[in-house]
């Protein structure tokens, strides 16, 4: 037992030093031959247990008692221990592939390959009333009773279905926006947009009429423009001449959107749009749905594509 | 008094600047070597590394010269009566073997033994045995583990051959051997002598004590590794069959047919370590200049005090007779319930001592005892009292923990 345990230990720190490069030699040999004491060879086991009794002793002569006496339930113990801290590794490695978190998807606890946590992060959602934050939880999200239609859209006849909460301000949905727009090209997926300002101020209405309005007049040419906004500088989308003059460049009348947008027939629009939103009791963009299952925060394009592909989850 | 601090001069090892942190007491399986034995075999290999006995050039004829040279040291060192006696061989164990299968046992011959003998002095004989249907009988120690004479008076008639550890590795009981010899000689039985553990620590006289054949090791009497003497009376030895054979054993050769070559060569076969050979040499060399009496009296007066401290020590438990004049430089315990290995380790460990631990190739006894080893101190000349001090400081640490 002992064996098996010191070749993992040594194996790993022979990763950095020599000496134990060299244990993890004979604790290989060891677990191999399953030799301990040959009569005239001396085992391994006893070797590494006197080496660490010899440097007990110089201290305490108690500790050095106890360790001796429980030698194999020490081996044993950390053997248990380690077994099941390489299998929690290995989910958490998985898990992080597939989800982006070594906790599971959108968990937002300590991960260790994504250790400031970016995969998760979300603009949070106040709300506009109370303007506290959002009290929803991942389990409560959902896309049941949501009214696509009231949100541009392309490829409805598709299989696969993603719907993006998101906002063009926030920083988590501006990094994330180029991966959807590939993988929505790339799988053909049928996708809906759903433009959602965390901070509800008039010039974030603004550009949510105006999106309106530009997919009302061209819904093929919304997509190129929407791509723009994520992809323009922040202090730019305050201003509505700039968000107009997107629309201009792609051969749309950027006037007559200007006024569409300040249209109270748009505003309505929108207010209701927001109000529909807020059904999927999201809590924070941006907010995926692929075919139903949420992921909240910006995730590698990995586990998009894996949540497209309907990889083994656990 | 023996002058240790002089001759640890002579021991690379031991004036090494970690010297204090490396006490060696495991002499019994390994001797150090002085600088004279590292020094002979350099010369070999940078001044003469040639064929021994076969090239006629001027590095072959000097090669061979030395080597002649270490046979005839090793004859005088043991008293033998001519160097054609004294037969190179690798160790102790091929000695062994050399006689073993040279000596035309037959099913009727009995061979004695002792119930301490190393492996390499009781596994040749029970493969002969098993091969030939001769008879293999193992001589009982007495309760303190010394040879009993009574009983082998008893038994040695009839016996073709007495195989003897001279010193015991087990517990370093040395056999009286000179009676054993008598006795063995008057009931018509040749008596081969292990003396690996002997030539260490007293000077053998093969004459004086009418031995048959003698078997030691270079490597634990200060010489290299891989050499071996086996010491036999000239008449003995012109009886045995050849053994080993091919090169150098023969004088001519046909397609059909051969002739060996008088003793000492008919044995040794082959190229032999000439280098080892040489060192093996300076090692007699240096060993002839020394003071038995005054080494006898200084390992006894370590293993006194070893003996005296060690057993203080609520678990211990000697092998062997207790009083240390008895046991050589030979201190081999156990502590009940521990593992003899695990105080070896830690002793190394915590202060660097070198002792050996296990059943140290005495299977048979350890069997029959019904223990799993033991952990043997084996102390040679250099051997300090401030070493065995240091010793008992730290076996007596150890023992808290058990
Ligand atoms: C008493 C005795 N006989 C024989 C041997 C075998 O010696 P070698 O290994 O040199 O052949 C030893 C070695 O420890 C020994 O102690």
């Amino acid at each position: 037992m002992f064996c098996v345990a010191a070749l993992v230990v040594f194996s790993i720190l022979g990763i950095f030093s020599a000496t134990h490069r060299e244990y993890a030699r004979r604790a290989l040999d060891c677990v191999f031959r399953r030799v301990t004491l040959r009569p005239c060879n001396t085992g391994f086991s006893e070797q590494v247990r006197s080496q660490i009794l010899a440097r007990l002793l110089g201290r305490s002569v108690w500790a050095a008692k106890m360790f001796n006496k429980y030698f194999e339930v020490f081996a044993w113990i950390f053997m248990i221990a380690m077994v099941a801290s390489t299998i929690w590794t290995a989910q958490g490695i998985y898990r992080y592939y597939l989800y982006g978190s070594c906790n599971g998807l959108n968990s937002t606890s300590f991960c260790a390959f994504d250790p400031s946590g970016t995969n998760n992060k979300v603009s949070s959602m106040q709300d506009s009333e109370t303007c506290s934050l959002v009290n929803s939880t991942e389990s409560d999200l959902t896309l049941a009773g949501l009214d696509l239609s009231l949100f541009p859209r392309q490829n409805e006849s598709a299989k696969d279905k993603l719907v993006m909460i998101a906002c063009y301000e926030c920083d988590y949905s501006r990094a994330v926006y180029p991966d959807i727009a590939k993988l929505v090209a790339k799988y053909n997926l049928d996708f809906t947009f759903i433009h959602f300002p965390v901070k509800a101020g008039e010039s974030e209405t603004f550009m949510s009429a105006f999106g309106n309005c530009v997919y009302k007049s061209s819904p093929e040419k919304f997509w190129a423009w929407n791509e723009q906004m994520f992809a323009a500088s922040k202090s730019d989308l305050d201003k509505p001449e700039f968000v107009a003059t997107l629309a201009s460049n792609l051969g749309l009348d950027g006037q007559a959107l200007l006024s569409c947008a300040l249209d109270q027939a748009t505003l309505d629009q929108v207010r209701s749009q927001y109000s529909e939103a807020k059904t999927t009791k999201f809590y924070g963009t941006p907010t995926i749905f692929i075919n139903g299952q949420a992921a909240v925060g910006p995730k590698p394009y990995r586990v998009y594509r894996a949540m497209v592909n309907k990889y083994l989850f656990f | 008094m023996f002058n240790t601090s002089q001759v640890r001069q002579d021991f690379p090892l031991l004036t090494r600047p970690d010297s204090a942190r490396q006490i060696y007491f495991d002499n019994a399986c390994m001797s150090l070597k002085p600088s004279l034995v590292i020094d002979a075999m350099t010369e070999y290999y940078r001044d003469y590394p040639a064929c021994v006995g076969r090239s006629s050039h001027h590095l072959g004829q000097l090669a061979s010269q030395k080597v002649q040279a270490v046979r005839a040291k090793v004859a005088k060192f043991i008293n033998a009566s001519s160097e054609e006696e004294i037969i190179f061989t690798r160790n102790t164990t091929e000695s062994i073997n050399l006689v073993a299968r040279s000596l035309g046992i037959k099913a009727t011959d009995r061979i004695l033994v002792s119930d301490k003998e190393h492996n390499s002095n009781l596994v040749p004989w029970q493969l002969l045995c098993q091969q030939t249907g001769a008879t293999l009988e193992v001589l009982p120690s007495r309760a303190d583990n010394t040879f009993d004479l009574d009983h082998f008076a008893q038994v040695i008639t009839g016996a073709r051959l007495v195989a003897i550890g001279h010193t015991a590795n087990l517990d370093g009981v040395t056999v009286p051997i000179s009676e054993i010899i008598r006795l063995a000689h008057s009931a018509g039985a040749q008596v081969l002598v292990d003396g690996a553990q002997a030539m260490l620590h007293q000077r053998l006289d093969v004459r004086a004590l009418d031995l048959d054949y003698l078997a030691f090791s270079g490597h634990k009497m200060l010489g290299p590794t891989g050499t071996g003497v086996l010491y036999g009376k000239a008449s003995l030895l012109n009886s045995l069959e050849p053994f080993l054979v091919g090169g150098d054993t023969v004088e001519s050769v046909t397609y059909t047919d051969h002739k060996f070559l008088p003793v000492p060569e008919r044995f040794e076969a082959g190229l032999q370590d000439y280098a080892g050979l040489l060192g093996l040499g300076a090692a007699i060399d240096y060993l002839s200049a020394l003071d038995f009496s005054a080494i006898r009296e200084h390992e006894y007066q370590l293993n006194h005090y070893l003996t005296s401290e060690v057993q203080k020590l609520a678990k211990f438990r000697l092998i062997g007779p207790e009083d240390p004049r008895q046991r050589s430089g030979v201190l081999s315990f156990y502590f009940d319930g521990v593992d003899a290995h695990q105080i070896a380790l830690m002793l190394d460990n915590m202060s660097g001592i070198m002792i050996r631990s296990g059943q140290h190739c005495v299977h048979s006894w350890f069997h029959a005892h019904k223990l799993t080893g033991s952990a043997r101190v084996s102390l040679a000349f250099y051997n300090t009292m401030e070493e065995a001090e240091q010793f008992i400081k730290t076996l007596t640490k150890i023992n808290q923990i058990f």
